[in-house]
């Protein structure tokens, strides 16, 4: 007899979970999903902006006016001594008829039509506001120019990036809330459920920090049980959604993209414990508040 | 008979000073309760349906607080006390409830050391224990067997080695005959009687049973219209 009951274990003092706890954990589950996804998108997005900014910040379009050949090459000389310009290069009419495709078609645009004279410029990584000093240097050999070096627009992205993060860190917050609210109420509701054994336990000597535990142990491995599925199905659905997205149009390389990298791996990681750190302590609230209440 | 009135701390496991109990909007269950039981004593508790016997226990193992006055358990005043302190002495009460309050998905062994997990002991240290006890009250062969599958006196049994598993201080009774055939009943108050005389725990035992007071030599307070009275007994031949 001794050695049968060596051989089990002890059962749990809480019994096993009930239908509330699959509805709990279907929902923080989903809860996660939506988290991860939000963090995968705000991620992909970024570096898929960062993309598109460093691609034009260390590009410049110089436009002048009234030049011939041989100012073209003057400028040409110029621009190229300017400190920490690469490469300077006259686009060709070919060139500049295809950057108006557009807005004039493909059919050729008629010879009599004057076509501005564009330089493309490309400067060293990290160089920021060099489209005065080239102006100031062309101006100083006569030459009027306009240069465009897309400030405006990568200031755009940024702003816009800044918002999504915002927006982003608003929707983890919410969805956060939420979980602690489901969690607690659902912690109230196994704790009214096991009243009876709440009570067997607090007349037979149990603290309030003991029975406090044993929830705070089931809701914890259930929140982060349930948090890393809801990572794993966010996982699934973002490289689905890049993969299908990919197949279905040719501006691909705008489309963030996903990267199943140590980042993403940490993003699942750290929303399944935090979904197992919230869920412990909504439950250790809840259970300490209430058994405070009870006698 | 006498009124009784409180007396030394040093040799009471309980004692009731002017005790009150009302609930929320409700008349008194009683309004001046006072007594004092001496440790190693063995009491009847006993009174009318509603007299307020079951909310005295509670008031006693501390699932309850009074409206007014004191209440000592073993020398010490309940009233300040915080709750981890309630639980350190609700842990030399034993207590069996007539409905037993077993928690059903554990076994009878599992229920019966359920004080014993509590305060944090190794089951292997306890193991041999429990088994004993279990076996002193004829479930050596039902230790694994869950509460739903047992009769009402062998449920009545894992109480009541749940209660004493503890070795406590004091025991309490709230109907433990209830439910168990005349046999059972007689079996149970001698063995509440041997634990009193041969580990001097001191039993408080609530019944309306009036054939159950003379069964043991001690002593039976009495619930009577919100106040109590005290009354020696001398064993039955």
């Amino acid at each position: 007899m001794a050695q049968a009951a060596e051989k089990r274990r002890e059962s749990p003092l809480l019994p096993m979970s009930d239908t509330r706890e699959s509805a709990l954990f279907f929902v923080i589950a989903a809860l996660c999903f939506l988290a991860v996804l939000t963090a995968f998108s705000v991620r992909a997005t970024y570096s898929a902006a960062e993309g598109w900014t460093a691609n034009v910040e260390g590009e410049l379009t110089a436009r002048l006016s009234g030049s011939d050949a041989a100012r073209m090459e003057e400028a040409l000389g110029l621009i190229r001594s300017v400190d920490r310009v690469q490469t300077a290069k006259a686009l060709t009419r070919a060139e500049a008829e295809a950057l108006l495709q557009p807005w004039f078609g493909t059919q050729s645009l008629p010879d009599s039509l004057p076509l501005p004279s564009l330089i493309a410029i490309t400067t060293e990584p990290g160089t920021q506001n060099i489209g005065p000093d080239i102006k100031r240097a062309l101006a100083e050999i006569g030459l009027e120019a306009e240069i465009d070096d897309h400030a405006k627009w990568a200031e755009n992205i940024r702003d816009m990036l800044t918002l999504i993060r915002l927006i982003a860190m608003g929707i983890v917050a919410l969805l956060a809330s939420i979980a602690i609210a489901v969690i607690a109420f659902a912690t109230h509701a196994a704790l009214l459920a096991r009243r009876e054994i709440v009570d067997v336990l607090h007349i037979t000597g149990a603290e309030d920090q003991f029975i406090a535990k044993l929830f705070e142990r089931r809701f914890s491995l259930l929140g982060f049980q349930a948090g890393l599925l809801g990572a794993l199905l966010a996982l699934g659905f973002a490289i689905s959604l890049a993969f299908f997205a990919g197949r279905m149009t040719d501006w691909v390389w705008l489309l963030p993209s996903i990267a199943l990298d140590r980042w993403a791996l940490m993003i699942m990681l750290v929303s399944a414990l935090l979904a197992g750190l919230v869920a412990r302590g909504a439950a250790r609230l809840t259970v300490t508040l209430a058994l405070g209440r009870m006698s | 008979m006498t009124l009784y009135k409180p007396d030394s701390f040093d040799t009471t496991s309980i004692s009731f000073d002017r005790v009150a109990l009302r609930y929320d909007g409700t008349q008194d269950v009683f309004s001046d309760v006072s007594f004092e039981l001496t440790k190693g004593s063995f009491t009847f508790l006993t009174g009318n349906s509603g007299a307020g016997k079951t909310s005295l226990l509670k008031l006693i193992y501390l699932a309850l607080r009074p409206s007014a006055g004191d209440i000592y358990l073993f020398g010490q005043r309940t009233h300040h006390l915080k709750r981890r302190q309630l639980s350190a002495l609700r842990r030399r009460i034993g207590i069996i409830f007539q409905e037993f309050r077993l928690l059903d998905h554990l076994s009878a062994y599992e229920n019966a050391a359920l004080p014993l997990r509590i305060r944090g002991q190794k089951e292997r240290d306890y193991r041999p224990d429990v088994e004993e006890l279990l076996r002193w009250v004829g479930l050596g062969k039902r230790l694994h067997a869950r509460p739903a599958t047992l009769s009402g006196g062998e449920k009545q049994r894992i109480a009541i080695a749940r209660a004493l598993v503890n070795k406590p201080d004091l025991l309490i009774a709230d109907e433990p005959t209830g439910n168990v055939d005349p046999e059972m009943s007689l079996r149970l108050m001698r063995l509440f009687a041997e634990l009193n005389k041969r580990m001097g725990t001191s039993v408080l035992m609530a019944t309306h049973d009036k054939a159950l007071l003379g069964s043991v030599p001690g002593s039976v307070l009495t619930l009577h219209n919100g106040l109590i009275v005290k009354q020696n007994v001398a064993e039955e031949s």
